[in-house]
């Protein structure tokens, strides 16, 4: 063990047992799923950023979509007296029992980018305006598409509210067209690689699609990198989130559109909201939030970095 | 001894209670409720609220369409602030509820998203967009009601459908009008969501009149 090491320990050490001393205002912990998609990481980057900036100290913990891991991870933040928790959940079902544990245990929750079924038992939900932003992509992809031919849809995970709202949105515009035809609709699941295998399954029974509409930009990536195997870079791809690989696939003429969820703001807003929540006993705000989609397409797209949009 | 007394009194009271299984009275209609669909709850809350809240919503706080055009080019915010709604939260858009009279330039009346296109200024060119429906793009309506709170909707997924409903509603009560529109003089009565202030606005109108 070098010196640096041993340094680095006696600081964290430091730290972990002096909270109090070296971060006056105490612990927040930031639960998200996995930073595999840039979507979370961001998520994260911005929260604890932020939190940092007003002088708290940052638990970042990533649940991997899985109940029974947030729950352990829950336990955690409860143990070590966490006075927030910042959470994008891992099911709109299965978080109400834990949010609830930390409430009891005098914990106050903010959540962002995914919902849960109950209200009144987490302080905040923020979360973005997927059906508008939903319409927002559905009208450009119309446009592009214009407003006839055969196309597929991709959908997220089931259970994530998103995904259903999102495909609801979607269908609320495109489904004005009668000459917009859905030859498959298929769950990827929010995954690159399932949209790449799904993509090449569809693209066979229909090789004569024109456009893809998907539920996120991961599977957009995925569709796109399924479709460029294939050579059919003639094929329309509509996103939703606003990720740099989706930025940079639309600069070089590959996927046509994203929309952005102001993910790094949003998780920004959750601390500023828990840091107000901690000091006055109120955010000031009503429990569910919206905030509101852009599009993205070619004429934004160099704007865009890590889900925030630069004047 | 008196109080072991008392705690036993206490207990026989306390007893009853955990024996049997307290029924909230309106658990009945809460279980048909929750039977029907998404859609179909929707449309009755917009039903149901539409004479008492909504309809006093749009009369308390309807703007001439020229009157706020003035002070959006002043200041969006304190036009906002003066008669604009909308959710609380961040960066959330304004809401209008204006009143107008213009002339017809263009109109596509056989869609499911029936669509008039307004002069409002004399100058030959449209300058706003009538949303006729049933097909009424987004949630201006719903936006705009004080009464409305995101929290009190289990999710997205409902609170979409409740913007979709109100909608419909909007549609269902109008006077559509009927046979060759353009070059006629239409009043009316609507809301609409302020995103930019150079965008046409998308009206979802509560009223129209088409003039002889």
């Amino acid at each position: 063990m070098n010196i640096k090491r041993r340094l680095l320990l006696a600081a964290f050490a430091l730290s972990s047992a002096l909270p109090t001393y070296a971060h006056a205002e105490g612990l927040i912990a930031i639960i998200t799923p996995s930073h595999d998609n840039p979507f979370f990481k961001a998520e994260a980057v911005g929260a604890e950023a932020r939190a940092k900036e007003l002088g708290y100290e940052t638990l970042v913990l990533v649940h991997d979509d899985d109940p029974n891991k947030q729950s352990e991870m829950f336990d955690t933040a409860i143990a070590r007296g966490a006075a927030a928790i910042i959470l994008d959940n891992a099911g709109a079902d299965a978080t109400v029992a834990p949010v609830q544990r930390a409430k009891d245990a005098g914990i106050p929750s903010f959540l962002i980018d995914r919902e849960i079924k109950e209200s009144g038992i987490a302080v905040s939900q923020i979360v973005s305006n997927n059906y508008q932003g939903a319409q927002l992509g559905a009208e450009e992809f119309v446009k592009l598409m214009g407003e006839a031919g055969p196309y597929v849809e991709l959908l997220g995970r089931e259970a994530d509210t998103n995904a259903g709202i999102r495909s609801s949105g979607y269908h609320d515009i495109i489904d004005q067209y009668p000459d917009l035809e859905m030859v498959a609709q298929q769950s990827a699941n929010w995954s690159q690689t399932e949209a790449y295998e799904k993509m090449e399954t569809i693209l066979q029974a229909n090789p004569n699609i024109k456009g893809v509409i998907s539920g996120n930009d991961t599977m957009a990536m995925g569709a796109w990198a399924a479709l460029e195997a294939a050579g059919r870079t003639d094929v329309i791809v509509v996103g939703f989130d606003g990720s740099n690989d989706v930025r940079d696939s639309i600069m070089k003429d590959g996927i046509k559109a994203t929309v952005l969820q102001p993910a790094y703001r949003q998780a920004q807003f959750a601390v500023e909201q828990a840091d107000q929540y901690i000091k006055t006993g109120s955010t000031g705000q009503p429990e569910k939030q919206l905030m509101d989609c852009v599009l993205i397409t070619a004429e934004n797209a160099e704007k865009l970095e890590t889900f925030a949009l630069s004047n | 001894m008196h109080a072991m007394k008392l705690s036993a009194a206490l207990l026989a009271l306390l007893l009853p209670l955990g024996g049997c299984k307290l029924v909230p009275t309106d658990k009945p209609a809460a279980e048909t409720a929750e039977a029907r669909t998404d859609e179909a709850r929707m449309a009755a809350y917009a039903d149901e609220n539409w004479s008492e809240k909504v309809l006093p919503v749009i009369a308390e706080h309807t703007v001439d369409y020229a009157k706020l055009r003035q002070a959006l080019a002043a200041s969006v915010e304190s036009a906002g602030d003066e008669y604009g709604l909308r959710p609380e939260g961040e960066a959330n858009p304004w809401n209008f509820v204006v009143s107008g009279e213009g002339q017809v330039t263009e109109a596509k009346l056989d869609s499911r998203a029936a669509k008039m296109q307004v002069d409002m200024n004399g100058d030959g060119k449209p300058d706003v967009t009538l949303q006729i429906g049933p097909i009424i793009r987004g949630t201006a309506l719903r936006d705009a009601m004080p009464f409305i709170v995101f929290t009190d909707f289990r999710d997205q997924i409902e609170f979409a459908k409740l913007a979709r409903a109100m909608n419909e509603k909007a549609h269902a009560e109008l006077d559509v009008p009927e046979g060759d529109v353009v070059g006629k003089t239409v009043a009316f009565t609507g809301v609409f969501t302020l995103r930019s202030v150079d965008e046409q606005p998308e009206i979802v109108p509560t009223a129209i009149e088409v003039k002889p």
